[in-house]
């Protein structure tokens, strides 16, 4: 096995965040990740679609995280952006929000599930997201630019998600959630810090590396591909 | 009082880091952040295990020395600093070695090609 390619799939750029774009690309590779995803809140959308260049080795793909109170006009968003979008992200933090999510196969990440006292996610939420293929999203961000008993709330929260996830087998994806260049991290430092609070080493592989390049695969269908199942393979292409 | 002797003595990995901020910061004001970040995340237990020295910082460039064992809670500390003198901040890790000198050598010395580029342009943007 080579060495694991490392992914950010939360990165807020100008006007949400404080850095463009092609900053926060050129900081990115040069912490040594292969690829990001901007993915600006959907109340905070750019004018014009950025120009993403894509280097060698490195790319930027293009997302959205949705806010939206009112789950049927989540619905609704989703289906507006799920063709448009490399990277399609939920905002959570209320319980209706939540399951909406879970139970949409289209979705791809639910961010920041926790609200009141509660963690976000319960057995059926847990049961849901794994039928639907939906990854649970655990940020840096907040865990970086808290402490005391803040970073204690969150942490326990993480460990509670953390626990259903196991049991359930849904799987996990770590991003920065990035307001400006300072909230980027390094691969090795984010996988420090994940292991730190509580996730085993290979989980926190997985969650930067295997479960982004699957999103992607998922959401960028090769050439034949017809419908779930059915692709017209090339000649030669057999086996 | 007489030194230990090298098999007694504790072993360590040095980390070579550079420093991306807003805002000039000075090594005293880096020692202090990184002890607060690494209490405050680890726990003082823990914290003294690591047993964390900025052992040198200058020109936006240093080494931090830990104990062999503890890599990853100091790296996972040190990736927690924030903020230096209420700038905002960041520490990122270049590599670790388990001499001084095989650290310079090997991630400090190159380092001034590149590191400054994208250093300058995401302080500048910033101000």
């Amino acid at each position: 096995m080579g060495k694991p390619k490392f992914y950010d799939f939360c990165v807020h750029a100008i006007p949400d965040g404080d850095n463009t774009a092609p900053e926060l690309a050129a900081l990115a590779l040069h912490f040594g990740y292969s690829g990001i995803t901007l993915a600006n809140h959907s109340d905070k959308l750019p004018q014009s679609r950025h120009v993403l260049s894509s280097t060698d080795g490195f790319e930027v793909f293009k997302g959205i995280e949705l806010v939206e109170e009112n789950p049927s006009k989540l619905h609704g968003l989703i289906g507006k952006f799920r063709k448009s979008v490399d990277v399609l992200i939920v905002h959570g933090g209320s319980e209706t929000v939540n399951r909406a999510a879970l139970e949409n196969p289209r979705v791809d990440i639910l961010n920041h599930p926790a609200f009141d006292k509660s963690s976000g996610l319960n057995q059926v939420l847990a049961k849901a997201a794994a039928e639907n293929g939906v990854a649970i999203g655990l940020t840096l961000r907040p865990l970086l630019n808290s402490r005391g008993s803040r970073r204690i709330r969150l942490l326990s929260d993480l460990k509670a998600n953390l626990e259903l996830a196991r049991k359930y087998e849904v799987s996990l994806v770590l991003s920065s959630d990035a307001m400006s260049g300072f909230d980027l991290r390094s691969p090795m430092e984010t996988l420090a810090l994940a292991e730190v609070c509580g996730l085993e080493e290979d989980e926190a592989i997985d969650a930067m590396s295997t479960v982004p390049e699957k999103i992607i695969s998922r959401n960028r269908p090769g050439p034949g591909y017809i419908r779930e199942g059915v692709e017209v393979l090339e000649e030669g292409d057999y086996f | 009082m007489k030194r230990l002797l090298p098999s007694l003595r504790a072993k360590k990995r040095y980390l070579a880091f550079e420093l991306i901020s807003e805002g000039p910061a000075s090594r005293s004001d880096l020692v202090k952040e990184v002890m607060s970040s690494a209490s405050s995340l680890l726990g003082d237990v823990i914290a003294s295990e690591c047993d964390i020295k900025v052992l040198g910082f200058e020109d936006w460039k240093g080494i931090i020395q830990c104990s062999h064992t503890k890599v990853k809670e100091t790296r996972a500390s040190l990736a927690a600093l924030t903020r230096i003198n209420g700038k905002r901040a960041t520490l990122h890790i270049l590599g670790t070695s388990g001499t001084v000198k095989r650290v310079t050598e090997k991630f400090l010395q190159n380092l001034k090609v590149f590191e400054p580029k994208v250093e300058t342009k995401s302080r500048t943007t910033e101000e």
